[in-house]
C-alpha cells in the first residue's frame, strides 16, 4: 500500500500546531503566575507589573502565533 | 450542493437573517455540524462594485464601526458640563482609561502626542471586536486579516520612524549588537532581537488579534447553529436531538466568554502599540 501523504497534509499541520502550542502554553502560565505573585507582594507596583506581564506574554505567545500562521501555510500548500 | 452553506435570508420573522446555517448537516449521523469549507464563514459575496473596488458586507461593517466610534466620541464629549450625563461619564471613562491606563503608564508624559492614535485604535477595535456578539451583525470585522494587518503596519511604521528619527542609525546597530550583553552571547541575543523587533513584532501583533477573533467566531457559529439545527430536528430523529440543548448552552457560555476576549484583545493590541512606541522613544533601556 502506497501511502498518500497529500491526503493528510491538513491533519499533519494541525498536529504540528498542537505540538507548537505546548511550549507557549507553559510559558504563558509561568509569566502570568509569577506576575500574580509579584502583584500580591507589591500591590502598589500593579500597573508596571501588568505592563511587563503583557509584554512577556506577547513575546512568549509569538511562538504559538508563528505556529498558527504555519498551520495555514502548511495546510494550504 | 457544494458549499454546504447558504445565507438564510428573509425567513419569516428574519431572526436568523444574517446567521449562516450548515444546510447539509446530516443530523442523524453527525454529533456536531462541521462546515464543509471554513472560508465560507468569513467570505461574503460582493454586494456592489465601485470601479474595481468590490464592496462586501465586511467593508460596510467596517465603515459602520467607524461611524459608531465617531458618534460615540462626538455625542459623549459634546458638552463639557460640570456634572456630565451618564453616557458622557462612560465615554470619559474609556478616554481616561486609554490616556492613563495605557498612554501615561506606558509611554510617560510624552504620551499626549500619541493619544489620538491610541484612542482611535482602541475604540475602533473595541467596536469591531464587539460586532462578533452584536445581534444581527454577528461578524467580527477583525477576523478578516486585512484590518489587523493594516493597523499593525501603521503601528510598525510609527515605531520604526520614531526609532530611527530619535536614535538615528544606532537604532539598528544597537539592536543587532547590544553593548550591555556579554560578548560571547552578543551575536545570539542580537540576532534574536533583530528578528523579533523588525519582523516578528508586526506579524504577531496582527495575527494575535486575527487568530482570537477567527477562533471565537468559528466556535460561536458552530455551537449555536449546531444547537439550533439539532433542536429543530427533534421531530425527525427523536431523543438524540436533545444534544442540541447542550451545544446551545455551551454556545451561550462561549458567548459570554467572547465579550471578555473582544475587550481584552482590543486592550492588548493598544497596549502593545504603546509598548512598542515607548521602546522606540526610550531606546537606551
Amino acid at each position: 500500500m502506497e501511502g498518500n501523504i497529500e491526503a493528510i497534509t491538513g491533519a499533519l499541520a494541525l498536529i504540528g500546531y498542537g505540538l507548537g502550542a505546548i511550549g507557549p502554553g507553559i510559558g504563558i502560565g509561568i509569566v502570568a503566575g509569577n506576575a500574580i505573585t509579584a502583584m500580591a507582594r507589591q500591590p502598589e507596583m500593579q500597573g508596571t507589573i501588568r505592563t511587563t506581564m503583557f509584554l512577556g506574554i506577547a513575546l512568549t505567545e509569538a511562538l504559538a502565533l508563528i505556529g498558527f500562521v504555519l498551520f495555514f501555510i502548511a495546510s494550504a500548500g | 450542493m457544494g458549499s454546504g452553506f447558504y445565507f438564510e435570508r428573509q425567513r419569516k420573522g428574519a431572526q436568523l437573517a444574517t446567521m449562516i446555517v450548515a444546510s447539509e448537516c446530516d443530523v442523524a449521523n453527525e454529533v456536531i455540524c462541521a462546515p464543509a469549507d471554513v472560508n465560507e464563514l468569513f467570505e461574503f459575496p460582493t454586494i456592489f462594485t465601485i470601479g474595481n473596488f468590490e464592496v462586501t458586507r465586511t467593508e460596510i461593517l467596517m465603515i459602520f464601526a467607524a461611524i459608531v466610534v465617531l458618534a460615540l466620541l462626538y455625542f459623549g464629549l459634546r458638552q463639557q458640563r460640570l456634572v456630565p450625563s451618564k453616557f458622557g461619564v462612560a465615554v470619559e471613562g474609556i478616554v481616561g482609561f486609554v490616556r492613563d491606563g495605557i498612554g501615561r503608564d506606558v509611554i510617560g508624559p510624552e504620551s499626549t502626542k500619541y493619544l489620538p492614535y491610541l484612542l482611535a485604535m482602541f475604540t475602533f477595535l473595541l467596536v469591531g471586536n464587539l460586532f462578533e456578539i452584536t445581534p444581527l451583525i454577528n461578524f467580527p470585522i477583525t477576523s478578516r486579516m486585512a484590518i489587523p494587518a493594516f493597523l499593525s503596519l501603521v503601528t510598525y511604521w510609527i515605531f520604526m520612524i520614531l526609532g530611527f528619527s530619535r536614535n538615528h542609525f544606532r537604532y539598528l546597530i544597537d539592536t543587532a549588537w547590544p553593548k550591555t550583553v556579554p560578548i560571547g552571547l552578543r551575536w545570539l541575543v542580537g540576532l534574536i532581537e533583530l528578528v523579533s523587533v523588525f519582523l516578528l513584532r508586526p506579524l504577531t501583533l496582527a495575527v494575535r488579534l486575527f487568530a482570537n477573533m477567527v477562533a471565537g467566531h468559528l466556535m460561536l457559529t458552530l455551537l449555536l447553529t449546531s444547537g439550533v439545527i439539532f433542536v429543530a430536528a427533534i421531530p425527525d430523529i427523536g431523543a438524540k436531538g436533545a444534544v442540541g440543548f447542550f451545544w446551545f448552552g455551551l454556545g451561550l457560555f462561549m458567548f459570554l466568554l467572547e465579550v471578555l476576549v473582544a475587550v481584552l484583545q482590543a486592550y492588548i493590541f493598544t497596549l502593545l502599540t504603546a509598548i512598542y512606541i515607548e521602546s522606540s522613544i526610550h531606546f537606551e533601556h
